[in-house]
């Protein structure tokens, strides 16, 4: 069978074990409850919801970055849960993350050109004066200028120390990448140039890209898809514009509205959820989501929805639609 | 329309070893009675030193060097310490950005609210008791009674921010100074706390005032909105207009970098803000501004009425328009 996919994940599921003692018995927290998704070739794939829902834990677990309880993970034809160690190391090469902070991410004893450049060692790409060439390309691309390659971290402001962390991330030349809330540290004029950024990128190189946020706007702008996600597991999937005009599920609905949007003339009905954002410890039977649901019915709190097929790769968990 | 808090060219520096940082230059707004004002801005433009300036709990190396903040008639720069006390808490209330770590870990969140109504009014213990539990539970507290004797950390960010606002009401202030209070928040529960403060707003009829750098929550909030960039306000008017028709670079180029949905490259605003101690001559955004002209770099411009109610500082503000 030819897969046209870059990414296929099948039931993904990463448990962790919050057990205290160790003769108490196990105690798991569910943070990615079996989740399947595919991101194409020079494909966008926004993922979305609050915090707690594993939005982070599911990038990570598809990096192997975490080492995911059970599932599948087919990356360019490649079976990523059964690759040995060496074979998982090249395939790193094509598959890179962008953190969310760019204060903590990088090394503070480390200059640029030793950030930059260590995927080049690592990978045995390039060294030397080759290397110092490679890295002020990508710094170029990155719109930093080579006087920055001997400069540490802490010299620069959250914008620029951010683009380091995405030419960190080019380094490799990767197909793929986990972009995980790149945007949340940053304030909004510097946003929207990272933003134009990774869009740019994304564009010329032909990177698909996981692209991990709450923010809403900026996903809607970035993602070709989006996937909303509500604790451990994906409650709505679909194209963007589909998405944002029409929400299927109440929980994307909620969501939508309750962005404050930067227009006083119109006035929308909000709708407010109840409740807190609740803890993947203790996950509600049913739907997951039927405590806080305001149209909840009869089964909701018994029977968990099967997945709908609306048409047009539009996906809805909710008994409502079934 | 009765004027609650006036500022009036507020100067608020940070003396550190390289010399005194101006976090605030000269700032001048009038919060009218009954409202809510918004202070929007990016992160080191000087609305939480503002915040604080107004409150006196600046930081050590932080002064207030000249200005004057009228409060009912009253300069609170001319409060000595034992008034501002009473003033705190009592007339004008605060509400934080982190709620966890707004409240003390160790007493319950009961014993903090109780503090601050026994601090403030003379009433008895009983009395005060009963009133907790009332706050609590019209600020959306469930089971008020018996989350009294919780600790903040059994309860979730968004229940803090709620006991927050219950302490900032306890003595029924004239004034709320929320500073950031859903920055640190999930998107639903942001959307519960600006409805609970909205609430508390129609119902009590208290002045607020809103620091964000969210423009979505002054435009759903505020009902007049200053545009802060480097210590100074460089445009204010009522919130439709701002939205409506932005002058001053700076609020356009703001309002240019939200993304709109699936779209075109976003106009962003180049460069960064500048540091403090590089503040350029002259206009302070002409660094990053489009409209730049020469002779933007010569002086700072003044703040200039351009229409009824609304200033903008920019001797470019007639011509340029928000495309």
């Amino acid at each position: 069978m030819i897969n046209s996919n870059l990414l296929t994940v099948k039931g993904l599921k990463k448990y962790f074990d919050t057990r205290v003692g160790f003769l108490k018995k196990p105690a798991f927290v569910h943070a990615v409850d079996g989740v399947d998704l595919n991101v194409g070739y020079k494909d966008v794939l926004g993922l979305v919801g609050e915090s707690g829902c594993g939005k982070s834990t599911l990038g990570r677990s598809i990096l192997r970055l975490i080492e995911p309880t059970s599932g599948e993970i087919i990356f360019d034809g490649e079976d990523m849960m059964k690759v040995d160690n060496r074979r998982l190391r090249a395939l790193r090469r094509k598959m890179q993350i962008i953190f969310q902070d760019p204060f903590s991410s990088l090394n503070p004893r480390k200059r640029v050109i030793d950030t930059v450049g260590e995927p080049f060692i690592i990978h045995g790409i390039a060294k030397g004066k080759a290397l110092k060439e490679q890295v002020v390309s990508i710094l170029e691309k990155v719109g930093l200028s080579s006087d920055s390659l001997y400069r540490y971290p802490h010299e620069f402001s959250g914008g620029q120390r951010q683009r380091i962390g995405i030419a960190r991330a080019l380094a490799v030349e990767p197909v793929f990448i986990v972009a995980d809330e790149p945007l949340s540290a940053l304030d909004v004029s510097i946003q929207a140039q990272i933003i134009n950024l990774l869009q740019e990128l994304q564009t010329s190189l032909g990177i698909s890209f996981l692209f991990i946020s709450h923010d809403l706007k900026v996903v809607r702008h970035f993602s070709e898809r989006v996937t909303v996600m509500y604790l451990g597991i994906i409650v709505e999937m679909g194209r963007t514009e589909e998405i944002f005009t029409n929400p299927q599920h109440p929980y994307t609905e909620a969501l939508l509205t309750a962005i404050p949007m930067p227009d006083p003339s119109k006035k929308r009905k909000k709708i407010i959820l109840a409740g807190d954002v609740p803890n993947p410890a203790q996950i509600p039977p049913g739907c997951r989501f039927h405590p806080r649901c305001p149209k909840r019915i009869e089964p909701c709190d018994r029977i968990r929805p099967k997945t709908t097929d609306l048409g047009g790769g539009h996906l809805v968990e909710c008994h409502l639609r079934g | 329309m009765e004027t609650l808090l006036s500022v009036q060219d507020l100067k608020t520096y940070f003396y550190t070893g390289d010399g005194p940082i101006k976090a605030i230059d000269g700032l001048s707004f009038d919060l009218i009675k009954g409202t809510v004002f918004g202070l929007v801005g990016e992160s080191g433009c000087g609305k939480s030193v503002t915040a604080l300036s107004i409150m006196r709990i600046l930081p050590p190396a932080g002064k207030t060097v000249s200005g004057k903040i009228i409060f009912k008639g009253d300069d609170l720069l001319g409060k000595t310490e034992v008034e501002m006390r009473g003033i705190r808490g009592g007339e004008i209330s605060m509400i934080f950005q982190e709620p966890i770590a707004s409240l003390n870990p160790i007493f319950t969140i009961g014993y903090q609210i109780e503090e601050a109504i026994l601090s403030h009014l003379k009433v008895s213990k009983r009395e005060s008791k009963k009133r907790v539990v009332e706050l609590l539970k019209a600020v959306g507290m469930p089971s008020p009674e018996i989350r009294v004797k919780d600790y903040p950390h059994q309860l979730s960010g968004g229940m803090c921010q709620r006991v927050m606002i219950a302490m900032a009401m306890a003595c029924e202030p004239s004034l709320i100074i929320a500073d950031e209070p859903t920055t640190a928040l999930d998107v639903t529960i942001q959307a519960q706390i600006l409805d609970l403060l909205r609430k508390i707003r129609e119902e009590s009829g208290t002045s607020m005032i809103m620091i964000t750098h969210d423009l979505g929550i002054i435009a759903e909030v505020a009902d007049s909105v200053a545009v802060m960039y480097t210590g100074r306000i460089v445009e204010s008017t009522d919130t439709k207009t701002i939205f409506r028709d932005p002058r001053h670079p700076y609020t356009i180029g703001l309002l240019d970098s939200l993304p709109k949905g699936k779209g075109e490259k976003l106009v962003a605003i180049p460069g960064m803000v500048p540091k403090p101690s590089e503040l350029p001559e002259g206009c302070k955004f002409s660094t990053r501004c489009r409209y730049v002209i020469e002779e933007c770099q010569s002086s700072e411009p003044p703040l200039k009425e351009i229409d009824t109610g609304h200033w903008v500082r920019c001797i470019r503000a007639g011509e340029i328009k928000r495309l």
